[in-house]
């Protein structure tokens, strides 16, 4: 492996984290703020070492399998670290843990956050904060992948490292044009809701910031109370709206709006996604309409929009679901666990591999009923093979060990056990809000150190789908 | 040049220099924001915080020296009464020339409003011979106005304490962020070091081992060095050189043999 090549392809990720850097540094200085130095010194220091490598090394056009995983794993390690030094720097409620959990669930579109006073910091950190989630939502190597003077070969190298192989299902494009529908749809969709959220109300920052955070399924907003500060029917109501289309294919969406036969419309998985979405929000709205939480048009609204942001991995929400019923809290796990649709910008278990479940799950019973059948697995009539069918059995337990373990630790450190099962499968599934001390109108201040850096590991285990470190790990034994 | 491992050194300690240079920068500024910030707590309120302790004590001084007065020790509660006075106005006076906080000028205006209500009281205890009045008198006359100012003393006092409190919270955090580009500047130099040792190393150290290993290996029968040295920098040219010298030398013997 060469370690010279995979420096110089992280030095391309620090220099596009050092544009947004000095974009936030801008807006600082712009309103005189605190965190102007932090912001300017982190993105200054993000250019030397992006431009460091490039005085050596050469250009390389082929990159083997194994560099672009350690790319990709080390990329978004390496940007989380980077992330982090504006918090560092600023102070304030960011000690050195806070500030890399921030950061690592900011990049890894988590939106947990540690902040009691979300609206004491300074416009430029806010921006930043919002800015990690969008750099992150898309994968920050496929905007480098974007820009990259490389060759097909090595851009279709990281694309395999950084996208899941149920990623790519739905995209019958070549390795650049799969790159550039997935940028297009996500600026697209920035751009339009932005539009949409300042037409309703919302000041112009306040808007990018939470187009940034919806489009990328992430959750952090810039208000104490998340989108509940705004209390604004239309604005929730296009918050809802965003974070549905965040969490479907992008490449469905980019043939829905250029008119392609193979579009939402006709595929069974999203389908399947806005029914199982639907009677989510049902179950909830009635149960708190039912229970006397709500009035109808409440309960239908705080329901319908806490079962969308938690269904599409986003985290925001409208009101404090700690008070609900236990049946609402089942259901909401549920979607916790479950995730949106994979080639979104969602993290976590996600849907197809659900879907994928259920349908391997009715293959083995029809095999016991017809032993020598020939049943052949097909999402949106393509076959599924084997191979895919078995990684996703497998990454369904890799998925919920993980889980249980993070849960075993954490209850170690003394947190209660709702809290950290809550807590693991928000932070494993890149969804943000759990239950207990860490619901969805508070944070994760009170979890302790060493539970917070167990929780950072989960984000990062779920935005890079657990297999790319396991991948990276054997590597590292020379079993690769 | 473009290739050259000189330029190439040369710019990589050039970018650790930036690297320092922008820390130190920062830090300068951050360390004089720090210490205009000290000053102004000092000038701000600490000033007027002494002032109102001042106040205070003149405040205390003068009620002693009215109660000697009534008592009978007259010119001694005189002489007691002027100085307290005179150390009074001279306190709200540097109070007055140090508004530093809003509202601030409005608390003043009050203690010199509830200084003036007991002045004349005490002014006309004075010129009147109050002598032998008692302590009833005392109270309702000069001890109630004696409170009020005290209290519109402590007020400004509290108002001060309050934002030197603030501004020494507002102090910690920017001494945080003095030191941070400094911290975060030696870790980033030692990676940076870390990452220039490798970079030596890969495209210097290691070039130059492999053409040392390979002149030491080398057979004449090769006729040419086999170092694999794939940059276009100064050790690639040693390289050929070294093989052009072999060449002459070659040529040189066969043309000795025959």
């Amino acid at each position: 492996m060469r370690k010279e090549v995979i420096i110089k392809f992280i030095g391309y990720v620090l220099l596009f984290n050092s544009a947004f850097l000095l974009l936030s540094a801008a807006i600082s200085f712009a309103y005189s703020e605190t965190s102007s130095i932090p912001l300017l010194f982190s993105g200054l220091i993000c250019i030397i070492f992006g431009v460091f490598p490039f005085i050596f090394v050469e250009r390389h056009d082929e990159i083997s399998f194994s560099e672009g995983l350690v790319i990709v794993v080390g990329g978004w390690v390496i940007t989380c670290l980077m992330g982090m030094l504006p918090y560092l720097m600023w102070g304030g409620e960011f000690s050195l843990i806070n500030a890399w959990f921030e950061s690592v669930s900011g990049f890894t579109t988590t939106g947990s956050s540690i902040l009691n006073n979300i609206e004491g910091l300074p416009k430029g950190l806010l921006f930043w904060r919002s800015a990690t989630h969008w750099i992150g939502g898309v994968g920050v190597i496929m905007f480098v992948l974007l820009i990259l003077p490389h060759s097909t070969s090595s851009r279709l190298t990281l694309l395999n490292a950084e996208m899941s192989e149920l990623s790519k299902f739905n995209f019958r494009y070549k390795a650049r044009k799969i790159i550039h529908v997935l940028i297009i749809v996500y600026v697209g969709l920035t751009l339009a809701q932005t539009i949409a959220l300042a037409l309703a109300g919302m000041s112009v920052f306040d808007a990018i910031n939470h187009s940034f955070a919806t489009i990328a399924t992430g959750g952090f907003s810039t208000k104490n109370l998340s989108v509940a500060g705004f209390n604004s029917p239309s604005i929730d109501i296009i918050i809802m709206v965003f974070m549905v289309l965040s969490g479907i294919h992008f490449g469905l969406l980019y043939n829905t709006l250029t008119l392609k036969s193979e579009n939402i419309f006709k595929s069974p998985v999203v389908r399947a996604f806005i029914v199982v979405l639907a009677i989510g929000i049902v179950l909830v709205s009635g149960k708190l309409y039912l229970s006397g939480t709500y009035s109808l048009w409440e309960s239908l609204r705080y329901g319908a929009f806490q079962v969308i942001s938690l269904g599409t991995t986003t985290g925001f929400a409208t009101a404090d679901s700690a008070f609900w019923p236990p049946f609402a809290h089942i259901i909401l796990i549920y979607f916790t666990i479950q995730c949106a649709m994979v080639g979104s910008t969602s993290g976590g278990l996600k849907f197809d591999r659900v879907y994928l479940f259920f349908k391997s799950l009715k293959k083995q019973l029809t095999l016991l009923q017809h032993p020598r059948a020939i049943v052949v697995l097909r999402i949106n009539n393509r076959p599924i093979s084997d191979q895919l069918e078995t990684m996703t059995l497998v990454f369904f337990i890799l998925y919920f060990v993980t889980l249980f373990a993070t849960t075993a630790i954490l209850t170690i450190l003394d947190v209660d056990l709702y809290t950290a099962f809550s807590a693991s499968i928000a932070t494993i599934g890149n969804v943000g809000p759990g239950f207990g001390e860490v619901s969805s109108l508070s944070n994760y201040a009170t979890i302790p150190s060493l539970g917070k850096f167990v929780l950072t590991i989960n984000m990062l285990l779920g935005r890079l789908e657990i297999f790319n470190i396991i991948a990276l790990l054997m590597i590292r034994r020379g079993n690769y | 040049m473009k290739n050259s491992l000189k330029l190439k050194i040369l710019a990589g300690f050039m970018l650790l220099v930036a690297l320092l240079t922008v820390a130190g920068a920062v830090s300068v500024v951050e360390f004089l924001k720090l210490s205009r910030s000290v000053n102004a707590l000092i000038e701000d309120n600490y000033k007027t915080i002494e002032a109102t302790r001042t106040m205070l004590e003149s405040l205390e001084r003068t009620d002693s020296g009215v109660l000697l007065y009534l008592l009978g020790e007259k010119e001694e509660g005189r002489k007691i009464i002027a100085s307290a006075r005179a150390t009074f106005d001279q306190a709200l006076e540097t109070a007055t020339n140090n508004i530093t906080e809003a509202n601030e000028d409005s608390y003043i205006s009050i203690i010199s409003e509830k200084y003036e209500q007991f002045s004349n009281k005490l002014n006309n205890t004075l010129s009147n011979n109050y002598h032998g009045r008692g302590m009833e008198w005392y109270h309702r006359e000069i001890y109630q106005s004696f409170l009020d100012v005290k209290h519109a003393v402590d007020k400004l006092m509290s108002l001060n304490q309050s934002s030197m409190h603030e501004e020494a919270t507002i102090l910690k955090e920017k001494s945080h962020r003095a030191i941070m580009p400094g911290i975060v500047a030696i870790v980033g130099a030692l990676v940076f070091s870390l990452l220039l040792s490798f970079f030596i190393s890969k495209y210097y150290i290691t070039p130059l081992s492999s053409l040392s290993e390979s002149i030491r290996t080398f057979t004449p029968r090769e006729r040419q060095l086999r170092s694999n040295i794939k940059s276009e920098d100064e050790i690639k040219k040693i390289e050929v050189e070294v093989n052009n010298l072999i060449t002459r030398l070659v040529k040189f013997y066969d043309e000795q043999k025959k």
